[in-house]
């Protein structure tokens, strides 16, 4: 790396080295037997130079050539890119959670013996179709630039994810653990995950109408990816925002609450630096329904004239490599506060409504107006506070900021989403579901 | 470099080992608004690894050669942990030895062109859309990206084959107060640079329908009878019909298999279902798969009845079905997996006309918006639509989403048109991306879908 930001530093006003090397792999169990292992080893460099108010950028995966990436890089100068910020330097950041190993020893066997607990547990209890899905990580990755920011993290995670699948479907309840170390599924949450099974089993075709709908955790991204869209710096910047002129304005129910905060103690990914060396604190999105903050890289703060955020991350919509895709404005590890209602009471305080445990077709529609339409998959339906079944064929729709104005309710407790973040399930009244 | 590749894989105790090597290049130029975010040329490379023994199968990526021993000693290991621990036995079905490069064929070698040029091209096109009524903002991308694939197996069949993909492809946004609309925009293949050029239209004629968004109404919840225009009508077929053709999503769900066993009529008889990845000049476009099979024609349902399946080799022995070399990777950092390629409605006899005035009321759908499915249950939207009363065109509509179940929509198919439209551009995400899933079809008329709205 060092040489590599030395050779850039040549040629260029500044310069920064990000690299990453992972090392993960996974176990799949379908219909209770081991279907698939796989195991990958990937790693990578992403250079970004500065000159003269320009920003050029090159990446590989194997560092074979370090000339070829620096005149790569000088070559995306020729676009003229403009970019007015500086490379961070250094400044005091505490050291993130450390790996203790466990992870980066647990070989397949290991995971399949995780992943056996959770059918030893639901075996006799559902006669569905079970799969778990197993996986550890060791993640590795460094940045350094030339005003003397030298930093690295390492972490680890490992996962199950379970599904149990209604007859003769894919449609399926799920729910994910996500552990920085070696652990097991609680069971506590398998008896919740076999409880939405079994009272979704029937189905049942219900009336279009307007009702009562709960997001549950892993549904949420439904809501919040246009929320992010919303509050990007690029929206902002570019002006297509619905939020423009509404900082400090409430904007959604005094229930919500949301902000990322990647430093959190028991935050499995941990960290204290973005993806450009920013350092990372709590940074809060909306706080009671009022619109606080935008969510910024380096590149929109200077255009906006804010401060950088700390949430510059390379990530893109659909994952992809993490080299490939320069840093944007981005909220991880991101949360909405727990609110003072249990889940059992949330259901019971329905006369009509549905529970959505998942959702087809998110990123579709008008992400950044804020609309949504989605298919239930599944979706459970409550009359007079009691789970009537499955609904099939049924989709909810709306504008986040419409619906995010009648919240009746926000359960008292975070889950871990396959998405990422922790979230709690939500109450929201009066939302559109369209069924046959 | 094959030679290479068959060193590394030599001596390996295991029943059957192959490997793939591939150098990626991605030339990628990106405008928001009148801005340029983002050039640059790049090239990334990586293994991929897989290794069966004793019935077991697994698979390693890695990025460094250094890595490959890890690669072959992880692969093997996870093969006998699958037999170990009572997993899924796996066979390769057997496919002919082959020994062959393939040359690209191209109309306009993109890598010929200098970048000024592709950045000006890009630059044409996204000012014709600045410059519409009411447009905002574009988020406008030249993307280029080569694959130059090396696959050698332990049969020893060894194969060359090098693909590149252009597209100019976003969205442009029209707003008017806190009312903001999109559009997407593609134009590209697998044939060529010179199918980006003379394009002006496609680009004005998008950014016109963004504009006009802004004073459509949004679509009303509810059960509709719908005419889906050809692209539309596509990623219907991807994502309802296609997924399910694709031997893995199927494969370890025996309820699912047997509901799509081959010989079952599962359609309305007017539909028929072709997977065709050797029509030429178009983005599905390939000649082996990421196994060194010959991908094939297959039709996958005929007047409604199920008659094929996508394979790859494995699938294609559980299923003892013919192999159909579907078996696609993104790039050098997955394993291949099933992927359907060109897929498409074939035509029918109807026109628009006629299949306006057989509907006679309900919505008329157009241009896709993504999609998504889980098992037999699928989600797509349409880009906007019109409101069809007595078989005319009506006022538009927009925030439109549908739902429905794949066996009762096949069931509701009603009327297929006799045009045909294929995509120019791909990106469906079953786990990996494949930028070349290229779909179409003719307009197609379907009862009763839900349709969720506000």
């Amino acid at each position: 790396m060092k040489r590599l930001l030395d050779m850039a530093a040549k040629v260029s006003d500044q310069a920064e080295v990000f690299s990453n090397r992972n090392d993960s792999s996974s176990l799949e169990m379908r219909n209770g037997k081991p279907s698939d292992i796989s195991a990958s080893i990937q790693s990578g460099y992403a250079l970004r130079i500065l000159k003269d108010g320009r920003i050029g950028t090159s990446y590989t995966k194997n560092l074979l050539n370090r000339e070829e990436l620096v005149s790569n890089a000088l070559d995306s100068l020729k676009g003229k890119v403009k970019a007015g910020f500086s490379f961070p330097g250094p400044s005091e950041i505490p050291s993130a959670w450390e790996p203790d190993g466990s992870v980066s020893r647990m070989g397949f066997h290991d995971l399949h013996s995780r992943s056996s607990k959770v059918l030893d547990y639901m075996r006799g209890k559902i006669d569905g179709q079970i799969d778990v899905n197993t996986a550890r990580g060791v993640m590795n990755m460094a940045i350094m630039n030339t005003n003397g920011l030298d930093v690295s993290r390492k972490s680890s995670f490992m996962y199950i994810f379970a599904s149990l699948l209604f007859p003769n479907t894919e449609t399926a309840v799920r729910k994910l653990y996500l552990s920085r170390k070696v652990g097991d599924f609680p069971e506590s949450d398998l008896d919740e995950l076999i409880k939405l099974y079994t009272s979704g089993l029937p189905e049942v075709d219900i009336l279009t109408g307007r009702m009562k709908v709960v997001f549950t955790p892993n549904t949420m991204y439904t809501l919040l990816w246009r929320l992010s869209a919303a509050t990007s710096g690029g929206a902002f910047y570019n002006k297509v925002s619905p939020l423009m002129d509404k900082r400090g304005e409430k904007v959604l129910s005094e229930k919500v609450t949301l902000y990322g905060d990647p430093t959190e103690p028991e935050e499995v990914d941990q960290h204290f630096f973005d993806d450009e060396g920013v350092p990372t604190k709590k940074h809060t999105v909306f706080e009671n329904g009022v619109f606080k903050n935008l969510i910024l890289n380096l590149d929109y703060a200077d255009k906006l004239n804010e401060k950088s955020t700390g949430t510059g991350y390379r990530e893109g919509m659909w994952g992809g490599e993490t080299i490939a895709i320069p840093p944007g404005p981005s909220l991880k590890c991101s949360r909405i506060a727990a609110g003072d209602a249990s889940f059992e009471d949330m259901i019971k305080g329905i006369d009509r409504g549905v529970i959505v445990l998942g959702v087809l077709g998110a990123h579709s529609g008008n992400i950044l107006n804020g609309d949504f339409s989605v298919g239930l998959n599944p979706g459970l339906y409550v009359e007079n506070g009691e789970i009537k079944g499955r609904v099939r064929d049924g989709m909810i729709a709306g504008n986040v900021y419409d619906v995010l104005q009648n919240i009746e309710s926000v359960e008292n407790r975070l889950h871990d989403s396959f998405t990422g973040g922790k979230y709690p399930s939500i109450l929201i009244d009066d939302v559109s579901v369209a069924a046959k | 470099m094959i030679d290479r590749l068959k060193s590394m894989i030599s001596g390996v105790e295991a029943d059957f080992v192959d490997i793939r090597y591939e150098i990626k290049t991605e030339t990628n130029i990106n405008f928001t608004g009148r801005e340029i975010r983002n050039v640059g040329s790049n090239r990334t490379d990586g293994y991929v690894v897989r290794a069966g023994k004793n019935g077991g199968f697994s698979t390693a990526t890695v990025t460094r050669e250094e890595d490959i021993p890890r690669a072959v000693e992880l692969a093997v290991e996870g093969a006998e942990t699958i037999i170990a621990t009572g997993g899924k036995e796996s066979v390769m079905a057997e496919v002919p030895l082959v020994k062959e490069t393939i040359k690209l064929a191209l109309d306009g070698d993109p890598r010929e062109i200098s970048i000024d040029d592709k950045m000006e091209l890009t630059r044409k096109y996204n000012d014709l859309m600045l410059e519409q009524p009411s447009i905002e903002t574009t988020s406008i991308t030249y993307r280029e990206i080569g694959r130059e694939k090396h696959y050698a197996n332990s049969e020893g069949t060894e194969v060359s084959e090098e693909i590149i993909t252009t597209n100019i492809m976003g969205e442009v946004i029209a707003k008017r107060d806190n009312l903001v609309q999109n559009i997407r925009v593609a134009i590209g293949g697998a044939d060529g640079y010179n199918r980006l050029l003379d394009r002006e239209e496609d680009f004005t004629k998008r950014a016109q329908i963004a504009g006009k968004l802004l004073d459509a109404e949004p679509v009303k919840g509810g059960t509709y009878n719908v005419i889906l225009s050809p692209m539309l009508a596509g990623v219907f077929t991807h994502e309802a019909f296609g997924h399910f053709s694709e031997a893995d999503i199927i494969e370890d769900n025996p309820s699912l298999r047997e509901k799509m066993s081959l010989g079952k009529k599962l359609g309305s008889d007017v539909i028929s279902i072709v997977a065709d990845s050797t029509i030429p000049n178009q983005i599905g476009y390939y000649v082996y798969d990421d196994e060194g099979v010959a991908v094939k024609p297959v039709t996958l349902m005929d007047k409604g009845v199920l008659t094929g399946r996508l394979h790859s080799r494995r699938t294609a022995s559980a299923f003892g079905e013919p192999v159909s070399g579907h078996a696609v990777a993104e790039d050098m950092r997955y394993e291949p997996i099933v992927r359907m390629g060109t897929i498409y409605i074939k035509p029918g006899e109807k026109n628009l006309d006629e299949l306006l005035a057989e509907l006679g009321n309900g919505l008329y759908l157009i241009d896709g918006k993504g999609g998504q499915t889980s098992g037999e249950n699928f989600t797509f939207g349409a880009q906007y639509g019109f409101e069809i009363k007595n078989g005319i065109i009506g006022s538009m509509v927009r925030d439109i989403n549908i739902m429905g179940n794949l066996f009762t929509t096949l069931q509701n198919i009603e009327s297929i048109g006799n045009d045909l439209e294929l995509s120019e551009r791909g990106g469906c995400g079953k786990g990996q991306l494949n930028i070349k899933s290229a779909l179409g079809g003719p307009h197609v008329l379907i009862r009763n879908m839900v349709v969720g709205g506000a």
